[in-house]
């Protein structure tokens, strides 16, 4: 199973009280609170703990990005992936992932991202993504055509990827006059597409028939095994079967040479489980975002709140790991078995956990983990 | 006096639709709440009107029309349903975005209807304040906003006083789609509405709330200044939802201003 390393780049700076003020961290939270001073040494720490995990071993690099919230100011993955692609020398650029509905110029998208896969030598892993209510929001672009915009966006993507130029595109949402982009991806026929998934029965099935690979987010692992039987369905549609190499999975891990430092770090996690993710219905899924079949399914996926729930639940239900490197191998192991994956994703930074825990933790898992989890 | 309910094929849509009542028609354009039916006002209203009030497409129980874009599609969609339905030339009010409907389609053809009436309708940017987010805001919120003082509603028990059924559950989320589809971006405004207002010269009554929280009354009064022919009545007390707040007070106006004399 292969591990990958993941800082959502948070920035957590300004007193939790002030926070709590508001409705929400996300949208509401005003930006007077965002330190220009603390973030530039951040981006520093966060970029050299990219690096630091590359050397480490890890199989790749995971990047995301969201808008309008601390939780994540990483608001350009395609920035930053041309930022690693350069200063990165074996690790695959995860990128999970741009947010193409919200994008109005997938051309441009698709040379960005084919600019990052030429400079990485071929390392990029393009993950497409339909985004949060909030970013929705942060763009102003109409959930109602949420789906429709994604799907459109992806497909003039590839086309731009794979299909020789100048061509002319007038789709419903998108409309470019000349296709022909100077820039086109290292890997043919192009960069390996992935897709998360929290809820959605719609995207498993649409990523299985694809056979792009498949990453459920922070759930249930019944409710991910689900996902993954919609992912089969989609595969078996076009006679395909799918594999560990179809699926991966995504947790909060961390590693610390005691039991005890390896708890106490883990409990940063918390954070973004909970305050982060707080807030109305709204903001992270405005009217029309999602299908009816998308709400029933996410009312059954999340009984629970991850914001509702205590340290120990988090731990006890495999959302956060947290132990020495033999006990994150158990656990990962067991999460490999009970979910058939062959990509396991770790956000390993998070919140206020230090610099000196990160490095440390990356160094662990870089010597013990990730050879241990190489086999199987 | 019963009223009866039908469906209007337009286009390919089957439009359901409240028709009641006796006199000239009257095609009443409901807002993003959906189509309430035969309210107090209405009832009253219908003594001297033949009421028209369709269901927009993709609201309530009409059909869907994932193709539309914006409110002027839905006001081209309804100068077809005057022709389909036989409607003559019809008075025409809306509330709300119903309103902005009529607003837009009135532009487009003011020959083919009578009187306007704009009751807080959407459509035009406010030179101060903005209008209220209805997206951002849960129901219960929202529904707090749009009203000056819910003791004061008569009707208020009968329309909002019991926790409303799966079926009505999701019949507001249907219409609050539509709403999104057609109102998101830019939010609740055309900004090419107030060029063309000047070319109706039909009378028209512009009805606000004075405490209206959702559209402010500066519109209301952008309205008054741009269209050719209006008078600009403002209710005390009263916010988003004359026709509910003031039910009496309101259909007086409406059947006062339908049957007055045509200004010069």
């Amino acid at each position: 199973m292969k591990l990958y390393y993941f800082s959502e780049m948070p920035h957590h700076e300004f007193p939790d009280e002030e926070g709590a003020k508001y409705p929400s961290l996300r949208l509401d939270f005003p930006n007077r609170f965002f330190n220009p001073e603390k973030a530039r040494a951040n981006y520093q720490r966060y970029l050299d703990e990219y690096e630091f995990a590359d050397r480490a071993g890890f199989d790749g690099l995971m990047i995301n990005e969201h808008h309008s919230t601390p939780s994540c100011v990483n608001v350009s993955v395609n920035m930053t992936a041309g930022i690693l692609a350069r200063t990165t020398t074996r690790a695959k650029l995860l990128i999970l992932g741009n947010i193409l509905p919200i994008e109005d110029n997938p051309v441009r998208m698709a040379e960005q991202l084919a600019m990052a896969d030429l400079i990485s030598g071929g390392r990029v892993l393009s993950g497409f993504v339909r985004g949060t209510g909030v970013e929705t929001w942060w763009a102003n672009s109409n959930p109602v055509h949420n789906r429709e915009r994604f799907e459109e966006c992806h497909d003039l993507i590839l086309k731009a990827w794979t299909t020789p130029g100048p061509f002319r595109w007038e789709g419903r949402h998108y409309h470019f006059r000349h296709v022909n982009p100077w820039c086109v991806p290292l890997q043919k026929p192009h960069p390996p597409i992935w897709i998360p998934g929290t809820a959605s029965p719609e995207t498993a099935v649409w990523a299985g028939r694809r056979g792009y690979t498949y990453v459920p987010f922070l759930v249930p692992f019944d409710v991910a095994r689900e996902l993954f039987d919609y992912y089969r369905q989609g595969a078996a549609e076009v006679g395909r079967t799918a594999g560990p190499d179809d699926f991966g999975f995504l947790i909060c891990a961390v590693t610390a040479d005691t039991k005890a430092k390896a708890l106490e770090a883990g409990r940063h996690f918390v954070w973004r489980m909970g305050p982060t993710l707080r807030g109305p219905v709204e903001y992270f899924s405005p009217v029309g975002m999602r299908s009816r079949a998308g709400t029933q399914f996410a009312m059954r996926a999340r009984p629970r709140s991850l914001a509702t729930m205590s340290y120990d639940e988090l731990l006890d239900g495999h959302y956060i790991i947290a132990g020495t490197p033999d006990e994150v191998i158990d656990r990962f192991a067991h999460v490999r078995r009970e979910l058939g994956i062959g990509h396991l994703l770790l956000e390993a930074q998070e919140s206020r956990m230090d610099h000196p825990t990160t490095m440390r933790s990356i160094e662990l898992m870089g010597a013990k983990v990730i050879p241990a989890m190489a086999t199987g | 006096m019963r009223p009866r309910e039908q469906t209007i094929s337009v286009g390919g849509i089957d439009v359901h639709a409240w028709t009641g009542g006796q006199g000239e028609p009257l095609m009443v354009l409901h807002g993003a709440g959906g189509n309430r039916g035969w309210t107090r006002w209405v009832e009253q209203v219908a003594q001297r009107f033949t009421v028209w009030a369709p269901t927009h497409p993709g609201f309530g129980r009409s059909g869907d029309a994932p193709w539309m874009e914006s409110i002027d599609d839905l006001a081209r969609f309804y100068l077809w349903l005057i022709d389909a339905a036989g409607l003559g030339r019809p008075h025409v009010l809306g509330h709300s975005i119903g309103g902005w409907v009529a607003a837009e389609l009135a532009t487009m053809s003011p020959r083919s209807i009578d009187r306007l009436v704009l009751v807080a309708p959407g459509g035009l940017k406010p030179e101060r304040g903005e209008i209220l987010d209805i997206f951002y805001h849960p129901p219960a919120e929202l529904r707090t906003l749009s009203v000056h003082d819910p003791t004061t509603i008569p009707e208020w028990d009968e329309l909002f006083g019991r926790a409303p059924t799966a079926a009505e559950l999701e019949t507001a989320v249907r219409n609050q789609e539509m709403t999104a589809r057609l109102t998101w971006k830019p939010y609740m405004h055309n900004p090419r509405l107030a060029r063309f207002l000047p070319r109706v010269t039909n009378p028209a009554l512009i009805v606000w709330g004075r405490e209206d929280r959702v559209v402010p009354l500066d519109c209301g009064e952008q309205y008054r200044r741009l269209l050719g022919n209006a008078t600009l009545s403002v209710l005390d007390k009263c916010g988003h939802l004359p026709p509910i707040e003031q039910p009496d007070t309101f259909a007086r106006l409406v059947i006062d201003f339908l049957r007055g004399p045509i200004r010069p």
